[in-house]
């Protein structure tokens, strides 16, 4: 890279005397390069005449000396982030001094420039009011970014707080592939301005020259046409080829700086998943029987040929599987019954009858698609083949044309009688239960669905509460008052009853319902403190043994009594970085294991509901939810005025979704292949069978495989899942879903049909299994250097035949893949260390990665961030007319405009976000009267106008695309710390936070260990 | 001389014996948990019910190794009963039902590690039994040859 730039007229020598030295009010670029304090400010002010174009930067330019220094862009117009403001006319550019900002409330810029790389959230907002990225919404305020960061190594010492919202590059307004022209070295300027911006203030009202005295690494430039002069030659190869190999691969350029050899990515182009979760329809084309990939997921639909193929995919090689997944709108799962044959299935294999079968011989025999075994056709089964080879009884048979079928079980898939759906209850009710007002929501909502309990008439129910004993209830039906029996010996637990204590709930409705009303009543006045938990765990198990079903705990508190009590831990951030620090994360009793081991034997699935705003060792209790395939729900600081609605939804769907009870799975695949790991909340049963004692829609699992052959002849291989398992409604039913792929010889192949979703699923229960072994930084580390060592191994591909030097490349169908890692290094689970997360909720956000399906796993790791005041504001638009809020933003800081309303959904929450200079209108429309009130105090409800009420439907929407959680709304204001910095800012994961590198340092990380070979 | 003969045959060997007794049948079981001939629950209840034991009689022979002065026995066996006691300490002695499927294969490898090892030590004491007891018998013979002549 040259360091000169001779065709550069542009650029003269520094001035003598840098205009900018003094706070000229008529100069609008004022800013002092803060950039590694001791370098020479690069950037020199501009001449005072702003809107020169020829002219505009005196400063020296890209002089060898200075490494910071990167020619200056002026902003072009259309490059915010925020599509839905159209971008403004060129013309516009140019700054009318102080122009917008005039109405901005006084909010100086702060003197915090040199608090650098501190995370906004910790509470510098008070001294620097959060300048929003208002950029968006300016564009006549174009911000030329200066003091771009020379190198890597220096890049965080840049992280100048007050740095305007990043605006990047205006030179690269599109992608390298269309612009060729505009791609040569583009200041980097992402990694210069990470989530700070708590850190600027918004322009002072006198804005002559507003950003006068501070010394972020930005200057607004005077509007310019673009300059032509400024580029750099051959920094990277013509872009002639790269568009050639556009089907190849992706590739992001890595732009090297004037004067350093240190590249950085224009954070622009990098890609974003702003729509989601994408479903890759390739396999669907080739195999069109194969079941839907909302039930399986590949993370790479082509299974490598060899073992030392499969040994260079270096990512995770398996499945994940949700088998009961819902279907989509309208579509059911076709049920076949072949009574009163038994289920056709392969002799030797054990394979379900499915599409893939052949039938030969005048249909009396079919072949096994899995181990090309020749079948009988049982008689009941026979049926002649036409012309072409097919049954003439093909479209009456949903098994051999569709992916998935579930089959109904004959007794010889039962070791006992189905059993009914059973639930039973297990309540906290010491005073601090009572206090959050926990008991009287779960009575409430267990009421109010009592008549959507799956399995009626058989369906049956139980309570128990404890405190410091334990208190069963007797609800025979012939009594109308429930009894209560209380057992206060708690190193010898009896049941009190031997029946009735589970009763039917058809037969005993009214006592139910009489306890239910009773409840949160019979113990208001209860100030006992003790949580007698293990215990009562023991006498749940002693009732729920003989049948199974489902175990719900609601537990508040510590457990403090008899067996399994826990000692209060994870107050020591000493054993944080230590060895020992894993064990923070493992259940401290080896009680809980048991337990959840002996639960599951006698299919038994353990819910665990935690309230408390305590340490509740989340680590322990949720091992019964592990091995149980239950889940886990944590609501830290339960109040029920506030997180009630949650509750109410959450356990409602808990108690209403369709469930498979005492279920197990397997997945079987051809000779050659074997599913080694599992990960997921389950316990095996034998080396490839799952047991599931009640799994669900929301319940997803994954599994690695691995070659054991070292050739594999194949041409097709073929997946198939069954689930065995018992319908509410009595029946025992299998369902099966097969899947076939294709097995390739060449890598390329096998990145092609990649599939990132289930890649970064199964990565994110691998780091978190790790978690349980090593710390967190470990378990970090191993999700980048599986990044890497994926990418290096694609770039060894391509790299020998193209010269692709300071590119990274990366395939199409992985595009997301670097940006997910970050992610889910930075999510609640993996996040910093001691501080950064308290323990309970890190341990609560692992089990929750542990059990969620693919969609919800992406959304969590990258949430929505959607702007709503438009559609709030516009009558015009119809309020049933949502495409508006339907466009994702990307997450960093400077995608928040200050006089926007925007909403951050990551399917468990929505943070409403009000910007500070926000429309009072909207605020007073939305949260009545008190909208200048702390927002922590407000909770959103309706009010009686048409803003709030779109607001509401906004809401409704979001809630409804996925209805497995219910995402309460928090509010946040601007500037309001350190709610709105742990609330949000810490959740922009492209945006550099505390240690966490931003999206395109992140890149350029990865980009370099990838060359690093 | 007698006592080392008693120390070879009444305590070494069948204490190894029983010790490869034990290793083998946790194998068995393991391999057994493996083809899906056992439920993890009956396994891992067998395989721990052993554990124990073992490790306690491992322990004492290894002491008595040491109190009665045989050097080479009581190095063979001090570093497995470190091994033992460490595990104990850890609290990963025995089998733990949920992973027991996780950590199937190096379990299986210990145990047959194990199993070499206790293999191993009856050869020696068996070898150093018939040594010791050939001496006796060679000496005794040598005595009586003395016997003889002189008599």
């Amino acid at each position: 890279m040259g360091t000169e730039n001779p065709g550069r007229p542009t650029f003269p020598s520094r001035p003598a005397s840098s205009p900018f030295g003094a706070a000229q009010p008529v100069t609008p670029f004022s800013s002092t390069g803060p950039v590694a304090g001791s370098e020479p400010p690069p950037y020199r002010p501009t001449p005072p005449a702003p809107p020169q174009a020829a002219t505009p930067f005196s400063s020296a330019g890209p002089a060898a000396a200075r490494p910071g220094a990167p020619g200056f862009r002026p902003a072009p117009p259309g490059r915010f982030s925020d599509p839905s403001i159209p971008p403004p006319p060129r013309a516009s550019n140019a700054p009318p001094p102080g122009g917008p900002y005039q109405q901005f409330p006084a909010a100086p810029f702060p003197p915090t420039t040199q608090q650098q790389q501190r995370a906004p959230m910790m509470g510098q907002a008070s001294q620097a009011p959060p300048f929003p990225a208002s950029l968006p919404a300016q564009p006549q305020m174009p911000f030329v970014p200066m003091g771009s960061p020379p190198s890597q190594s220096a890049a965080p010492a840049h992280l100048g707080p007050n740095a305007p919202p990043p605006t990047f590059q205006p030179t690269f307004p599109g992608y390298p592939s269309k612009q060729a022209g505009a791609e040569m070295q583009a200041p980097p300027m992402h990694s210069n301005f990470p989530a700070n911006q708590g850190n600027y203030g918004p322009a002072p009202p006198a804005a002559a020259s507003p950003f006068l005295s501070h010394q972020g690494g930005y200057v607004p430039s005077p509007p310019m046409a673009p300059p032509v002069g400024m580029q750099q030659p051959g920094s990277v190869p013509p872009m002639g080829s790269v568009q050639g190999l556009a089907e190849d691969f992706n590739a992001l350029t890595m732009q090297t700086r004037p004067g350093t050899m240190d590249p950085l990515f224009d954070p622009k182009e990098l890609p974003r998943p702003l729509e989601g979760d994408v479903e890759s329809k390739n396999l669907a084309d080739m195999y069109p029987m194969n079941c839907s990939p909302r039930y399986v997921r590949l993370t790479t639909s082509a299974v490598p040929s060899s073992q030392s193929l499969a040994s260079r995919w270096h990512l995770p090689l398996g499945a994940v599987v949700c088998p009961l997944a819902e279907p989509p709108g309208g579509e059911e799962v076709p049920i076949v019954n072949f009574a009163p044959a038994s289920v056709v299935r392969c002799r030797r294999c054990r394979t379900y009858v499915n599409p893939y079968m052949t039938f030969t011989e005048a249909g009396r025999k079919f072949r096994c698609n899995v181990c090309t075994l020749l079948n009988d056709v049982p008689s009941e089964y026979y049926a002649q083949l036409d012309a072409t080879g097919k049954r003439v009884d093909i479209n009456q048979r949903p098994e051999l044309t569709k992916g998935t079928v579930e089959f109904v079980a004959p007794a010889e898939y039962m070791v006992r009688p189905p059993m009914p759906p059973v639930y039973f209850f297990l309540i906290d009710v010491s005073i601090s239960a009572v206090r959050s007002g926990m008991i009287e929501v779960v009575a409430n909502t267990i009421k109010s669905c009592l008549d959507e309990l799956p399995g009626f008439p058989r369906t049956q129910i139980g309570f128990a509460t404890f405190d410091s004993t334990i208190h069963f209830y007797n609800m025979k039906s012939s009594l109308t008052q429930p009894q209560m029996l209380v057992v206060s010996d708690l190193d010898d637990i009896f049941i009190p009853l031997p029946d009735d204590l589970l009763v039917n709930l058809s037969e005993s409705r009214s006592v139910v319902e009489t306890f239910l009303d009773s409840l949160s009543t019979m113990f208001q006045d209860n100030v006992n403190l003790e949580s007698a938990f293990g215990p009562a765990l023991k006498s749940a198990f002693m009732v729920m043994s003989q049948l199974g079903g489902k175990l719900l705990i609601f537990q508040n508190s510590l457990p403090s009594l008899g067996v399994g009590r826990l000692k209060l831990r994870g107050d020591d951030s000493r054993v944080y970085g230590t060895d020992k620090e894993h064990g923070l994360r493992l259940p401290e009793d080896p009680f809980y294991k048991q337990m959840a081991a002996e639960f599951s034997k006698y299919q038994i699935s353990t819910n665990v509901y935690a309230f408390s705003d305590k340490y509740t060792d989340i680590a322990s209790l949720g091992t019964l939810a592990k091995y149980t395939a239950g889940q886990v729900y944590y609501y830290p600081a339960f109040q029920s005025a506030i997180h009630g609605e949650k509750l109410r939804h959450e356990l409602r769907r808990d108690l209403t979704r369709e469930t498979a009870w005492e279920a197990v799975m397997r997945i079987r695949c051809a000779k050659g292949v074997r599913f080694t790991t599992y990960h997921g909340n389950f316990m095996l049963r034998s080396t490839d069978l799952l047991a599931l004692p009640a799994v669900d829609c929301d319940k997803a699992f994954a599994m690695q495989l691995s070659l054991e052959e070292t050739l594999l002849t194949t041409q097709t291989m073929y997946f198939q899942v069954a689930l065995l398992y018992t319908a509410s409604c009595g029946e025992r039913r299998i369902r099966v879903h097969t899947m076939a792929v294709p097995v390739v010889t060449e890598l390329a192949d096998i990145y092609r049909l990649a599939d990132t979703g289930a890649i970064v699923s199964l990565l994110s229960r691998l780091a978190i299994e790790k978690t349980l072994s090593q710390k967190l930084e470990d378990a970090r580390t191993a999700v980048q250097l599986r990044i890497v060592k994926g990418l290096r191994e694609y770039r060894n591909l391509y790299a020998v035949q193209h010269r692709l030097a300071n590119r990274m490349i990366y395939p199409e169908s992985l595009k997301f893949l670097m940006l997910y890692g970050l992610a889910l290094c930075r999510s609640t689970a993996l996040r910093g260390g001691y501080g950064d997360v308290p323990l309970d909720e890190r341990c609560a956000a692992g089990h929750i990665i542990m059990t969620v399906t693919i969609k919800r796993l992406l959304k969590l790791l990258y949430p929505s961030l959607i702007r709503l005041d438009e559609y709030l504001l516009k009558a015009s638009v119809p309020a049933d007319d949502l495409k508006s809020v339907e466009r994702r933003l990307p997450l960093t800081g400077e995608s928040l405009d200050s006089r926007g309303l925007y909403i951050y959904d990551d399917g468990f929450r929505c943070i409403i976000w009000f910007g500070r200079v926000i429309s009072p209108d909207i605020a007073k429309n939305l949260l009545g009267a008190d909208f200048a009130a702390e927002l922590s105090k407000t909770t959103l409800g309706e009010q009686d106008n048409e803003m709030s009420r779109r607001l509401m439907r906004v809401l409704e929407k979001l809630r409804n695309t996925d209805r497995a959680y219910y995402q309460l709304s928090h509010l946040v204001r601007q500037g309001e710390q350190p709610k709105e910095g742990f609330l949000l800012l810490a959740n922009l994961v492209e945006d550099q936070m505390g240690g966490n590198s931003g999206y395109a340092e992140w890149m350029l990380q990865i980009s370099r260990q990838v060359q690093q070979s | 001389m007698g006592l080392d003969l008693i120390f070879w045959l009444v305590i070494c060997f069948p204490l190894n014996v029983a010790f490869l007794a034990s290793a083998f049948y946790q194998v068995l079981i393991l391999s057994d948990l493996e083809s899906d001939f056992v439920n993890p629950y009956d396994a891992s209840s067998r395989i721990n019910y052993f554990i124990l034991p073992e490790f306690i009689g491992q322990g004492l022979f290894c002491a008595l190794c040491l109190f009665t002065g045989h050097w080479i026995m009581f190095l063979l066996t001090v570093p497995v009963t470190c091994y033992h006691v460490m595990l104990y300490m850890k609290r990963q002695h025995l089998i733990d039902v949920t992973e027991v499927f996780r950590v199937l294969n190096a379990e299986k490898k210990f145990r047959i590690a194990k199993l070499a090892y206790y293999l191993t030590i009856i050869i020696i004491t068996v070898f150093r039994f018939v040594c010791d007891a050939l001496k006796i018998a060679y000496s005794d013979l040598l005595c009586f040859g003395f016997y003889i002549l002189t008599a």
